[in-house]
């Protein structure tokens, strides 16, 4: 139970979280001018907020159930954590900021930021993943860091298909074919799904005591939790039709 | 600089950073969420034009301070396993349970329904985007305190039972009901609405006194501020009277300075843990809590006469000294809030969980060569934050209503909007 608990908000934010860091990734290729830019980021505007929280809700699981594992994990992967950690800062406040002033120069700025941030988001995941994964470090670490990378720059492609509109969705819609554009983001999320559930079972923590008070709780807030969620995605369920706050 | 220190010196400069970040960022957001939320409640039911450019333009700054407190926040959540790995392995058992519950009740639904109230302004019922604002306003609540409850632990722990060179927890309720969190909830929920209300009040004096358009918003801004600030004020110093109840014994007697007291908690902990230093820097202590008391008696100065003189309509519109001085006040509540702060964690040194683990106990087995990339990556990253967010919020404090971008209608050059179905 404990593990489901972890996986649940784990795999939730790789699969709703990483299409955020795919769009990021490729906001250069989505969007060619500012307000093209502006359009794109539209498609993760109202999500981003609700979406990176479930890493968060992730780490605070991973603090009530598995406080023995969660030093191990952290700690051990000092470097990891710190880059994931400033490159998340650094996506987010991309976005934010960019709305901030008018001047094309700072969107330019903002915009570049989110990439960077978006980038090193996804290439310390890749990291992360491929050294709880095949507990590679060094130089060849970098191989299943950038086919992890790659998914998650994929896995945004197919988003974006499904959140824009003209243009813009025959750009996002590059790698789909003929495929169809609800197949590939099935796709693209069950390939990070697999990714993060192998780490799982490489890394198999241990619940600590707390867990037979604490997760049965956590269990009856799921539902208030997705719920709250799903209000988010269908409010926002049909295609971008232009710029949002951001 | 970093050369001489400890690689425990650098992971508390380096949580006390984020912490402090933090803290500065989110007392405002949990003061001005309900303001903003008292605000739009008041225009939702009147449908009043000034209010609901009140609520536009108080939600701007709202949101753009909000940016940086969940940035501050998610670093100092992973901070935990991170520095502090000792922490987490002896004790995370107990207060692992009250940041579990934080993040799924508290900031996984007030980041979600932010969201929606954000970029959900002109697409959802009107009473359902005013629920929204108050369930953000309810789950930040939630989130301080479920925090304190982790804080109040490593206080004074309660609630554990300890087997196998680790606590575990025991009993919810008595960690829940631990009276250093209580206590310090109600503490912290009161200087976030003295800060929230003296930030209103100085930004609407701003406006009052260069006599820009929209006198009557900021008129009726200036009077919820202070109106909100005084009473905070005295509920915040009942609080804090309250909380010299629950304190440690070394800390009392840092704060008195008593010679004859700091001995006797010495000899009662040496008694149990053996010899050595186990008192708080004294002198750190006091200066803290001396400036916590010394600001307090400043704002409540400057609350009183603002209470009198905002029932007076010409002062309201042109007493300009007094504009000035409520301006000048912004900073304040932050200045009060970063001592009392530092009052309540330097006095638990040299512990992380009081009487039971020691802060240099506490940490991970980490280089203190990793420790000064990390701490010079955050406090690189924060400082530029820090500043960019800060005058951007006075940028757009200074600009008025009129650039407000929360919640305006799509610029002309877009395309209308077409329905997807």
């Amino acid at each position: 139970m404990e593990l489901f608990i972890l996986a649940f908000f784990t795999l939730g934010y790789l699969v709703l979280g990483g299409a955020d860091i795919g769009v990021g990734m490729l906001l250069p290729y989505l969007g060619r001018s500012s307000e093209e830019r502006r359009e794109v980021i539209a498609a993760i505007a109202p999500f981003f907020l609700g979406n990176e929280v479930w890493l968060v809700a992730a780490a605070g699981v991973l603090a009530g159930l598995f406080p023995s594992a969660e030093g191990g994990l952290l700690a051990g992967n000092y470097a990891m954590i710190v880059a994931l950690l400033v490159s998340w800062v650094a996506r987010d406040m991309g976005l934010w900021l960019r709305g901030r002033l008018p001047g094309a120069r700072w969107r330019l700025g903002c915009d570049a930021v989110t990439v960077a941030g978006s980038w090193g988001l996804a290439l310390s995941w890749g990291v992360l993943l491929g050294h709880v994964l095949l507990g590679i470090e060094g130089p060849l670490g970098l191989l299943p860091a950038l086919a992890v990378t790659a998914l998650f720059g994929t896995h945004g492609l197919s988003f974006a298909a499904l959140r824009l509109r003209g243009g813009l969705r025959r750009r996002a819609a590059v790698l789909s074919g003929g495929s169809g554009e609800v197949r590939t983001y099935a796709l693209t999320a069950s390939a990070l799904v697999a990714v993060g559930l192998l780490a799982g079972l490489r890394l198999s923590p241990v619940p600590g005591t707390a867990a037979a008070t604490l997760a049965p709780v956590v269990l009856a807030l799921i539902p208030l939790l997705v719920g709250s969620q799903a209000w988010v995605w269908w409010t926002f369920r049909h295609r971008v039709t232009g710029p949002s706050y951001l | 600089m970093l050369g001489g220190m400890e690689t425990v010196d650098l992971a508390r400069l380096q949580f006390a950073l984020t912490a402090g970040a933090h803290f500065l960022f989110v007392t405002l957001t949990l003061g001005l969420a309900t303001l903003v939320a008292v605000v739009q409640t008041r225009a939702t039911f009147s449908r009043n034009p000034v209010h609901l450019r009140m609520t536009r333009f108080w939600g701007q700054l709202y949101v753009i301070n909000y940016a940086m407190g969940i940035v501050t926040g998610l670093v100092m959540e992973f901070q935990l396993g991170l520095s502090w790995s000792g922490l987490t392995e002896y004790a995370g058992d107990v207060f692992g349970a009250s940041l579990a519950i934080e993040t799924l009740v508290a900031f996984f639904l007030e980041s979600t329904f932010l969201g929606l109230w954000i970029f959900g302004w002109d697409r959802l019922n009107r009473w359902a985007h005013l629920a929204l604002i108050w369930v953000v306003t309810l789950t930040a609540y939630a989130s301080a305190f479920w925090i304190l409850v982790a804080n109040g632990f490593l206080q004074n722990p309660v609630g554990f039972t300890e087997s196998g060179g680790a606590l575990h927890l025991a009993d919810l309720g008595a960690l829940v009901a631990n009276p250093p969190a209580r206590v310090a909830f109600w503490h912290v929920l009161g200087a976030a609405l003295v800060t929230g209300g003296f930030f209103m009040a100085g930004v609407s004096a701003f406006h009052l006194r260069r006599r820009t358009p929209e006198q009557d918003l900021f008129r009726k801004s200036l009077r919820v501020g202070v109106g909100v600030a005084l009473p905070a004020l005295l509920f915040t110093a009942a609080s804090g009277g309250m909380g010299f109840e629950t304190m440690q014994l070394p800390k009392i007697a840092a704060w008195a300075g008593d010679a004859d007291r700091l001995a006797e908690a010495q000899a009662q902990l040496a008694a149990v843990h053996g010899p050595g230093d186990h008192l708080p820097p004294v002198e750190v202590v006091r200066g803290a809590g001396l400036a916590m008391i010394l600001l307090f008696v400043l704002m409540l100065a400057v609350a009183a006469a603002s209470f009198l003189l905002m029932v007076i309509r010409p002062a309201v519109r042109g007493f300009r000294l007094w504009h000035w001085c409520l301006t000048l006040m912004i900073p304040v509540p932050f200045a009060a809030v970063l001592a009392g702060w530092i009052f309540r964690e330097m006095g638990r040194q040299p512990w992380a969980v009081y009487g039971r683990l020691t802060t240099a106990e506490a940490m991970s087995p980490v280089t203190s060569g990793q420790m000064a990339l990390s701490l010079t990556a955050f406090t690189g990253v924060f400082a530029v934050l820090i500043g960019v967010n800060y005058w951007l919020l006075a940028r757009a404090a200074r600009r008025g209503p009129e650039g407000a971008a929360l919640g305006a209608d799509r610029p002309a050059d877009v395309p209308v909007p077409v329905p997807a179905f």
